[in-house]
């Protein structure tokens, strides 16, 4: 565990760049890591917000090329089978997974944080019920879950979101909480010998800067993770409805062809979910390296 | 001696006794779900054209009339008596096809199991032993590539290259079609059916078969196992006891992959139940990408033909599993390792 | 070390498996026939779709069967059969001494059980039943007369259907629908059929056996084994892998496409009586306007459709009566045409829509009853739809279930189905679209007097020349009212290996195994 120290959030977050730039001139791995991961996220966030600028056709345009040709000069990823450009899908596929993926992971934590707060501030009954819930989520096969509220809300991208950020919540939970009962015990302690400290003032002080660096990290490998239960949902067919690209639709959707030779469909949007995987996965594990060594170690 | 086998007995009490409220509000939340879902399985069952009063007798027939409180304590006290119920669209209990295609799941899972730990644990202590080096960074790259990639990608690609390109094995399916099932289906477990049947030739098919899918589940878990088996040799490597082996002279090589890997096992097979959950998930994807018949694609089925009873039927065993792995692998760490205290 | 015994072992199972894969060859003793199917309920009762009614076909029979390959009536169950002067009355003389699979006689009341029983049961398809027949009687052992509601021309070829076939009133329950055969008396389906089954396993694999107590002539493969494959792609590969011996529904445009091209295969094309369509839920709504319906209509693209998404395996459809069927025009094509986006525009104008104020509606599709293709289809035909400025159209989709109960409630006002003949004639085709009662049941809600008259009047003529002129009439109207508008016309394909012969599909689509035999 890292050292306990009592500062303000602005502190904190100085802290933090320090740690920066400490590493970096150690110019270890990890650093590298820590970098790679944050040009991949870097450059998937551009192809997300500006697919027009990469995309050579409408990724809807059905008169784009040849029907299931295959990766040629001006079609570099070739085409699928009703004549629509590869490339200019699996660009603008990236918009959904990552929208979905990012939205999931932020309403998880809303969700997750507070509650983690509040159960480990308040304990007792309410924080063993609530632990007890948490504890079977969190051991149950997130995507079964993930697949029943899929199947119950039905396709559309909210739905997915939904479905994708319920089973993350415990995640965050465990760990604001954890950090607030043995903050909690100290707090207690020193709290009981100052004189006219107020609680929640100090608890906030106290947590904040323990907890923001492992929240930081969780958020970066919980993004990695929804990704891969997103593309998981559309290729079963419980994902968005049809017409938005999206890179799990399209691998089920090339499988039928690869008898006849056509590879291309599933490599390419199967390689970017691996890429966008690998950069939030790089930038989780780098930032734990370098804030807190050892944290990912056990 | 007895003392530590009382306090042994309660520690397997209480674990057991706190499992139940965690699938208990498994169920629950599955069973709420499945209420909600639009898509009325009555019509499912007779058909678009039968009259509606036929539609109405049928779901009094089944109780979706009542309240949602009440059809959910009736089907706990279903429950209890170990009952799942009856399926919503074909004239069967849940536990029948449950029962049928759970060795078909099982199967596939274990044999995965055995792919992670034959290929995570090996490459996981040659990292320790290697520390630092660019083997080890590569290895430990390898574990984290491993992990991004999709399972039903990776099956994909399996199936590419290894099932229609080379061709050397079969992609989908249990069995050739041409080895009749009903001729040796005894427990399920292919493997063990066609040894008890002495047939070889559906044994070899059947491993055959087996092979692509657990080997994709093998692969992309495989990197979980080589970071824990790293870390965990790396401490191993430290301690005094391994210090004292080389002090006795003997080689390098059976210090790390005997002595030492032994000793990291214990934590190891501990992740093992953890990562059972893990593994499940990955099943399903797999049984779809080589359509396997388990309890992951049968799953999805009945979400399709909204049969309620049976979702929460699967959903009730997966969680059972899930609780009853991670309990005997607490159990047997518990027994082994004289430091855990309970 | 570890890692060297799994590479060994590694080793060991691909030789091995190479070995083991080489020895599977073609027997004389079975034929392995793979399908992308699902069976529904074994019982005809409550069965109406494709793959199960096949089944039927070769496990029981009718008392009238199709001479197998064409559009023949021939004597079945029965030996011959007599109408009254006014076609309401059919006496049917049973063939005697014909026994179930089990053993059960069969005789007249068995007949009559099972008629009163689908009747009673009122399943999916027993309006084919309940809309012609008013009574059945069975005034001896083999003697069965059906009083009918009206003449019917086409009664006979009605008795050929599944609903109609006779089952052991011995072992099938009389009030319950039946899924699986282990659910019968006695735990196993008995038939009168060529065939009798042996094994039952839902999904995977049915094996039948030739039946001894067979009225017929014995089928030369004594065992046909069929296997359950959950997609086409690893059917595809069974096939070409010789695991097994004849393919048939379905498989993906692309694989048919390159196993009519690959010489080691023989190709069978099964004359294309299947069709698909579009169809509008016509009462109140978006659709409840026929200019409106006939807009979108026009805009559809078939060719661009045939092409794109299945390769330009199908045909056009300009009529809901498939070519090749008496009495089919292709009104549509002049009436409307394809990917029409002027005549669209300018009737879509005349409904009261702009650019500004768009036709916005759900376009719905059902993403595995009818195939994978299914979603390709929809995405080429919203396209298609768009090209014209005042349409926006959005996808939505649902599982046959769901899908089923949405066009009941009205929910799904523009939605894709499939058919395939029930009865060889066109009033299958249109009456169960667009009569009162069979559009209701479709969640088209058509309701026309004048076109009930119409159906009444072909139902009841046995003059060619009246019912061509009446089916003239209404594909004319069709193009008007557009209550459904037909696409396209489908083609199957049967893929065997070289050796197997005998496969006699006609136009009826009716597939009898028995027929099926191995070259040497």
């Amino acid at each position: 565990m890292s050292t306990r120290v009592s500062l303000s959030p602005a502190g904190a977050i100085g802290k933090i760049f320090r740690s920066f730039s400490e590493a970096g001139r150690k110019y270890g791995v990890e650093w590298w890591i820590l970098i790679a991961g944050i040009v991949i996220i870097l450059a998937v966030a551009y192809i997300a917000f500006f697919p027009q600028t990469l995309a050579p056709y409408d990724p809807l345009d059905q008169n784009a090329g040849p029907q299931l040709g295959a990766p040629s000069a001006s079609h570099p990823m070739g085409t699928d089978n009703l004549s629509r450009d590869v490339l200019s899908r699996t660009l603008y596929g990236s918009r959904t997974i990552l929208g979905v993926a990012f939205a999931a992971a932020l309403v998880s934590s809303l969700i997750g944080i507070p509650l983690g707060l509040l159960s480990g501030f308040v304990g007792g009954v309410l924080d063993r019920v609530i632990s007890l819930i948490m504890d079977s989520l969190y051991s149950f096969p997130g995507l079964i879950l993930a697949i029943a509220f899929a199947a119950m809300l039905g396709p559309g991208v909210v739905n997915i979101t939904l479905a994708v950020a319920v089973i993350y919540i415990p995640t965050y939970f465990r760990l604001v909480r954890g950090q607030t009962l043995s903050v909690k015990e100290e707090v207690y302690v020193e709290a009981a010998r100052a004189l006219g400290a107020r609680r929640p003032a100090i608890m906030w002080r106290y947590i904040f800067p323990n907890v923001i660096a492992s929240v930081v990290v969780v958020f970066s490998l919980n993004i990695a993770d929804a990704i891969m239960t997103e593309a998981a949902l559309s290729y079963i067919g419980l994902g968005l409805p049809a017409g938005i690209p999206d890179w799990g639709m399209d691998i089920a959707m090339g499988k039928k062809f690869l008898p006849s030779g056509a590879w291309w469909m599933i490599t390419f949007p199967g390689l970017m979910i691996v890429i966008l995987a690998l950069g939030f996965t790089m930038l989780g594990e780098g930032l734990a390296e370098i804030l807190n060594p050892r944290l990912l170690e056990r | 001696m007895e003392h530590q086998m009382k306090n042994l007995l309660k520690y397997f009490v209480t674990r057991t006794l706190l499992a139940i409220p965690m699938i208990f509000i498994l169920l629950s939340l599955v069973f709420v779900i499945l209420r909600v879902m639009p898509g009325d399985p009555v019509v499912s069952m007779l058909g678009a054209h039968a009259p509606p009063e036929v539609i109405e007798q049928k779901r009094v027939e089944l109780g979706l009339n009542k309240p949602l409180i009440a059809q959910y304590f009736s089907y706990l006290g279903q429950l209890a008596r170990f009952d799942l119920g009856d399926s919503m669209i074909f004239h069967q209990k849940v536990s029948q096809p449950i029962l049928d295609k759970l060795p078909a799941t099982l199967e596939l899972t274990l044999t995965g199991m055995l792919f992670v730990l034959a290929i995570g644990v090996p490459l996981g202590a040659y990292a320790a032993n290697k520390r630092r080096t660019g083997r080890d960074f590569g290895i430990r790259l390898y574990g984290n590539i491993v992990y991004c990639i999709p399972v039903f990608w990776m099956g994909l690609m399996l199936q590419l290259i290894f099932g229609i390109w080379l061709g050397w094995f079969p992609i989908a399916g249990r069995t050739g079609s041409r080895i009749f099932v009903s001729t040796f289906e005894k427990t399920g477990f292919y493997i063990i059916d066609t040894l008890l049947a002495g047939n070889i030739h559906a044994f070899i098919d059947v491993l055959y078969h087996l092979f692509l899918p657990a080997i994709t589940l093998g692969i992309v878990l495989s990197g979980i196992f080589v970071r824990l088996t790293r870390a965990n040799m790396l401490d191993v490597l430290r301690s005094d006891y391994v210090l004292a082996a080389r002090a006795r002279g003997i080689p390098e090589g059976r210090v790390v992959y005997r002595h030492a890997l032994k000793n990291a096992f214990i934590p190891i097979l501990t992740m093992m139940g953890l990562q059972f959950a893990l593994l499940l998930a990955g099943a399903i994807l797999t049984e779809t990408t080589f359509s396997w018949p388990g309890m992951g694609r049968l799953l999805l089925e009945r979400i399709y033909l909204r049969d309620y009873p049976t979702i929460q039927g699967v959903i009730v065993v997966f969680a059972l599993f899930v609780t009853a792995v991670s309990l005997i692998v607490d159990l047997a760490y518990a027994i082994i390792d004289p430091r855990v205290k309970y | 070390m570890r890692r060297l015994f799994t590479l060994c072992l590694l080793l060991v199972l691909v030789a091995v498996g190479a070995f083991a894969s080489g020895s599977q060859q073609t027997s004389g003793e079975s034929l392995v026939y793979a399908t992308t199917e699902k069976i529904t309920d074994m019982d005809p009762a409550n069965a109406y779709d494709f793959h199960t009614w096949e089944i039927y076909q070769n496990v029981a029979g009718g008392l009238l069967k199709y001479k197998p390959g064409t559009t023949e009536l021939e004597p079945g169950l029965a030996e011959s059969y007599t109408v009254n002067d006014a076609g309401d009355v059919y006496t049917f003389k049973l063939r005697q001494g014909v026994k179930f699979s089990d053993g059960t006689p069969f005789n007249a009341q068995a007949v009559k059980w099972s008629i009163e029983r689908v009747m009673r049961i009122a399943g999916d398809p027993s309006w084919l039943v309940t809309d012609f027949v008013d009574s059945v009687e069975a005034p001896d052992a083999n003697t069965v007369v059906f009083k009918l509601k009206g003449p019917v021309g086409f009664f006979p070829s009605l008795v050929a259907s599944v609903p109609y076939f006779p089952m052991n009133p011995e072992i099938y329950p009389p009030d319950t629908i039946v899924k699986d055969p282990t659910e019968l008396k006695g735990g196993a389906f008995a038939g009168l059929g060529a065939y009798k089954i042996t094994s039952f396993k839902r999904d995977e694999e049915v094996i039948l056996d030739a039946n001894p107590n067979y009225y017929g002539q014995a089928p030369k493969i004594p065992r046909i084994v069929i296997r359950y494959f959950a997609d086409a792609t690893t059917m595809r590969l069974a096939l070409e892998n010789k695991e097994v011996d004849l393919v048939y529904k379905s498989l993906n445009p692309s694989d048919i496409k390159d196993l009519m091209a690959n010489d080691a295969y023989t190709t069978f094309q099964v004359p294309g009586a299947q069709i698909r369509y579009l169809c509008f839920e016509t009462s109140e709504g978006t659709f409840s306007n026929n200019i409106t319906r006939q807009a979108v209509a026009a805009l559809i693209g078939r060719q661009e459709i045939i092409d794109k998404v299945f390769l330009g395996l199908n045909e056009p459809l300009y009529s809901m009566v498939p070519k090749g069927m008496i009495y089919h025009t292709d009104d549509f094509k002049e009436a409307l045409g394809d990917n029409n986006v002027q005549l669209a525009d300018k009737l879509l104008r005349q409904a009261g829509y702009s650019e500004s104020n768009p036709l916005s509606f759900e376009l719905w599709y059902t993403p595995s009853h009818y195939g994978d293709t299914e979603v390709n289809m929809a995405e080429v035909a919203k396209a298609q739809m768009e090209r014209s400025k005042l349409v926006k159209v959005s996808l939505k989709s649902a599982e046959w279930a769901t899908y089923v109960e949405k066009w009941n409630t009205k929910e799904m006002k523009a939605f894709f189905l499939g058919w395939y003949p029930d009865y060889i004639d066109p009033d299958n085709y249109t009456a169960a679209f667009a009569g009162t009662s069979g559009s209701a049941g479709m969640g088209i809600f058509f309701s026309n007097a004048q076109w009930d008259a119409l159906f009444k009047k072909e139902q009841t003529s046995p003059d060619p020349k009246v019912r061509e002129q009446v089916f003239q009439e209404l594909q004319q109207r069709w193009t008007k009212q557009v209550p459904t508008v037909p696409i396209f016309q489908g083609n199957l394909f049967v893929f065997t290996q070289p050796g197997v012969k005998g496969v006699t599909i006609g136009p009826t689509m009716i597939f009898n195994y028995n027929t099926l035999y191995f070259e040497k």
